[in-house]
């Protein structure tokens, strides 16, 4: 139940301090710094930690309940820019399409495993996947859901064939399903079976991204715009979407074929500027939030009215050296002692305030095939001396780093880990002086592989190590005879890999590892190709983001996650 | 009278300045950096996506090509889909949504600045030099002074963080959902017959208005007074006070008619400087105008919109000053010749 909000309730000078920076980040964002909020592209269920415009909702004390509807109240920082999966990669935008949609398979809430959704059955052989679907399952429309919806969402998505195929389809068309999937049958009503184009180990998983729910087959061959409208089998179904206003109101779907929701109603507000978000949450005019940063989350801590939860998250921070372009960094002792000379503890320890941990890999700790035997490098200015001269490099060199301006989930702060960057290596003979942009300025340079190195970073899509590995250091194009990297214009490059890095031995790991289905034998090939990474050093690995969400304690039956959701049908609010 | 010549005249004129407008600002977002296909393809796009991405949205077209291809879209008003904003959608409709927004809130705080702005002028002019006088004029100097940027955040901290009276962001309470009939939040609201959701759209809303207000008031007072004392020193004045007329009828008789015209042309400017100001307004306390649509759109090179936008703003800019225009011509008809 929402609690009205009419009297102030209890305010500390940290609280009121918090709700001060509301000045500076208003400018900030007005200067043209606005964050993006969560457009960060991952799947999870939340944060990405950065700022957006600003704002917040005081005590404004008319919440309007009127004691009978219980309502969950989420704060984020942007509001959806569409309400369509296939239309986006935004995972603002995923919050509240997981709400209404279901996948046929599902991430276990808080944990990277794989559970049933619209499938109670599935099976991978070799380029063979077979799914028995569940019955008595209804869409929001009122229709049954049955085989035919999944290949009409298939088809929407990625078929140019298909009347209904979708034109603004988003990069998860091909990314997620088209580029593996060969065939998709229906023998039966409940049983799908699905030819793919190579043995491919990680399809299931992709199966339980937000972008391969299942839209309603009449609405996708109707006249439904389903960028205004959810047509899904969730436990919510959209009641109001509010772009006027950024919020979204949703009600439980009393048809659900699962256990219905603990709340009637969820509503998805919008403020966008952290701190003001996490005043509101300790006002009790929000219930859960995210995108929290060390400063906001200081104004919850010790409020006694809410409290800071955190998660291991899935993601990895992280400089890439691009090979392409900088003739230096084509030496593996160059990369080893910059990864040497970079402290990276203190980054994390200092910058980031710990709610980050020390990267050492690739593959992030949640994940099955993080090696555990790797550590991080440690902070070593005379061996990282020692190998720049015995690399000729011994009275250093110059390169540019660049860098995007706002905070994202995997670096909280991109601009002082860029400074301590420079500072670190101005002690080994290494100038480096910092190019900062714009996030869309910052995509369109690196994705031309303009830049000398660069920050960067990734929030996982389907919780498999392939999409750290095979994604980003995988070049997945023809790689000259003894050279561990390409040319940026190779045709068919993945600019992904922003470091341009391919090196032949984890090359083979890694494809090997995309065809092997026994579990135990992937995850030792996925430690394999992070010791090479490691050692290799084609990035300084920097940090692994933990995802953190504000909790009124009002709220239980709430569980942070890192992939997948937020769950917020299993939550009850007092 | 306005004769239609002078009005379609000024009508006219607005063609070039549009004209002008959009070429500046195709210019400004094709000059900037950041590719939009890139953004809208997102991280996880290959180069064939984003390829195809630019291709569809002819963002591989010649310049020149698109340029013309966007003049085409001004002169229908039609300004193509939102990249980034509110995918897929409409600039047109967008803009249909977010106008009401900006424009109840500018007149709100237009009307705020008369209404505090006028009085104290014509007071501070009749009590030229007294306490009342300098007390005016160094609050409307504060006024001028503090920008919207500052007294904002300053307001909410005091009245929102302190006090704890007032929301300090968005225009309704979080549970209250209203029909959009006008797009006016204080007229949906009474047209739904729903007293609390007006309510709560006024108590959202004070603040904003009030920061707005300020400023307006400020300058108001500031140009009453001059143009009051100007008036008041006039022989006509002194004629009509020698007949015998009291100060208060000589003063609202004869006096205001003449002193509102240059106040008419500063409301006019101001209006439109209004409207700048609720960018600033909007962002502070996160109202979702085109202030906030404008600021979002650059933030996320969504073309369409940030093309859109701009040329609503010269459009309402242009409309008016050519009211104002007008309104002058009524109160002296020598401005025409």
């Amino acid at each position: 139940m929402s609690p009205d909000t009419t009297e102030t309730s209890r305010r500390s000078f940290l609280q009121r301090a918090g709700g001060a920076t509301v000045a500076t980040a208003s400018v900030a964002s007005l200067a043209g710094c606005g964050g993006d909020a969560g457009d960060g592209s991952d799947g999870s269920d939340g944060s990405d930690g950065s700022d957006g415009s600003d704002g917040s909702d005081g005590s404004d004390g008319d919440d309007g309940s009127d004691g009978t509807t219980t309502t969950l109240r989420y704060g984020r920082g942007a509001h959806s820019s569409t309400l369509d999966p296939q239309n986006t990669t935004s995972g603002e935008v995923a919050k509240v399409t997981n709400q209404a949609y279901e996948g046929l398979i599902a991430f276990q809430p808080g944990e990277a495993s794989l559970t049933e959704s619209l499938a109670t059955d599935w099976s991978l052989d070799g380029d063979s996947v077979t799914l028995t679907l569940r019955e008595g399952v209804s869409f929001h429309d009122g229709s049954e859901f049955t085989a035919d919806d999944f290949i009409a969402t298939y088809r929407r998505f990625v078929d140019d064939d298909y009347e209904y195929n979708f034109e603004d389809a988003s990069v998860y068309g091909p990314f997620t399903l088209g580029n593996w999937i060969d065939s998709i049958e229906a023998p039966s009503d409940y049983e799908l079976s699905i030819t793919l184009t190579q043995t491919y180990a990680p399809f299931l998983r992709n199966l339980a991204m937000f972008a391969a729910v299942v839209i309603s087959q009449d609405a996708i061959e109707g006249d439904t715009n389903l960028g205004e409208e959810m047509v899904g089998t969730g436990p919510f179904q959209l009641e109001t979407l509010d772009d006027a206003n950024n919020r979204i109101q949703l009600t439980a779907f009393d048809d659900y074929w699962g256990e219905a929701p603990n709340v009637d109603e969820v509503l998805f507000l919008t403020r966008g500027q952290n701190s003001t978000r996490a005043q509101a949450l300790v006002e009790e005019e929000l219930d859960i939030i995210d995108g929290l940063d060390p400063d906001s989350m200081q104004i919850i801590e010790g409020s006694g009215t809410a409290e800071n939860r955190t998660a291991t998250g899935i993601n990895i921070g992280y400089m890439a050296f691009n090979l392409s372009r900088i003739e230096a960094f084509r030496d593996r002792r160059v990369r080893r002692a910059i990864s040497y000379a970079i402290d990276t503890q203190a980054i994390v320890e200092n910058i980031y305030s710990g709610i980050a941990t020390q990267a050492d890999q690739p593959i992030p700790p949640a994940l099955f095939g993080h090696n555990e035997d790797v550590s991080p490098y440690e902070h070593d200015p005379e061996q990282a001396q020692s190998l720049l001269e015995e690399a000729g490099y011994g009275d250093g060199f110059s390169f540019s780093l660049t860098t995007f301006q706002n905070p994202r989930g995997y670096n909280p702060a991109p601009l002082p880990t860029a400074q301590t960057i420079r500072s670190n290596l101005s002690e080994v003979g290494i100038d480096v002086s910092i190019d900062d942009r714009q996030f869309s300025d910052y995509l369109t340079y690196t994705s031309q592989g303009n830049h000398d190195a660069t920050l960067a970073g990734w929030d996982t899509d389907n919780a498999d190590p392939d999409n750290f590995c095979y994604v980003l250091l995988h070049p997945q194009t023809d790689v000259p005879d003894g050279q561990d990297w390409v040319s940026w214009d190779t045709e068919g490059f993945n600019t992904s890999n922003n470091a341009a890095w391919a090196n032949s031995e984890y090359m083979g790991v890694v494809e090997e590892a995309q065809q092997t289905t026994n579990q135990e034998a992937r995850a030792e090939l996925y430690r394999e190709a992070a010791q090479i990474a490691h050692d290799e050093a084609p990035w300084v690995f920097i940090d692994y983001a933990d995802e953190v969400r504000g909790v009124s304690n009002g709220v239980s039956n709430y569980t942070v996650a890192a992939i997948g959701g937020p769950y917020l049908e299993a939550v009850e609010v007092e | 009278m306005v004769s239609k010549r002078f009005v379609l005249k000024r009508l006219l004129m607005l063609f070039p300045v549009l004209f002008g407008v959009a070429t500046v600002v195709f210019a400004i977002l094709h000059l900037s950096p950041g590719d939009p296909a890139v953004v809208i393809a997102g991280e996880r796009a290959s180069q064939e996506f984003v390829n195809q991405v630019r291709a569809d949205l002819g963002l591989d077209d010649p310049l020149w090509q698109q340029y013309v291809r966007f003049l085409g879209e001004v002169a229908t008003f039609d300004f193509g889909q939102s990249y980034q904003v509110n995918r897929g959608v409409a600039v047109s409709q967008i803009l249909t949504d977010r106008l009401p927004i900006t424009i109840e809130l500018a007149l709100l705080g237009q009307f705020a600045g008369l209404l505090f702005g006028l009085p104290l002028g014509i007071l501070s002019a009749v009590k030229q030099d007294t306490w009342t006088d300098h007390l005016s004029r160094v609050g409307a100097l504060s006024g001028i002074s503090i920008p919207i940027y500052w007294s904002g955040p300053l307001l909410i901290l005091l009245f929102a963080q302190f006090l704890g009276v007032l929301p300090t962001s968005g225009r309704i309470g979080s549970a209250y959902f209203v029909e959009p009939v006008t797009g006016l939040i204080l007229v949906d609201t009474l047209l739904a017959g729903n007293l609390a959701a007006f309510q709560s759209a006024v108590i959202h809303l004070l603040l904003p208005v009030v920061v707005l207000g300020i400023y307006q008031m400020a300058l108001l007072s500031r140009m009453m007074r001059s143009s009051m004392v100007e008036v008041i020193r006039q022989d006509y004045m002194r004629t009509a006070r020698a007949k015998g007329q009291g100060s208060k009828i000589t003063v609202m008789k004869h006096g205001l008619r003449n002193a509102f015209i240059p106040v008419i042309t500063v409301i006019g400017i101001q209006f439109g400087s209004l409207l700048g100001g609720a960018v600033l307004t909007e962002t502070v306390f996160e109202i979702n105008g085109i202030g906030t649509l404008l600021v979002d759109a650059i933030n996320r090179s969504d073309y369409p919109v940030v093309q859109g936008t701009v040329l609503v703003f010269a459009v309402l800019y242009t409309l008016v000053n050519l009211g104002v225009d007008l309104t002058y011509s009524v109160l002296d008809p020598r401005i025409e010749q």
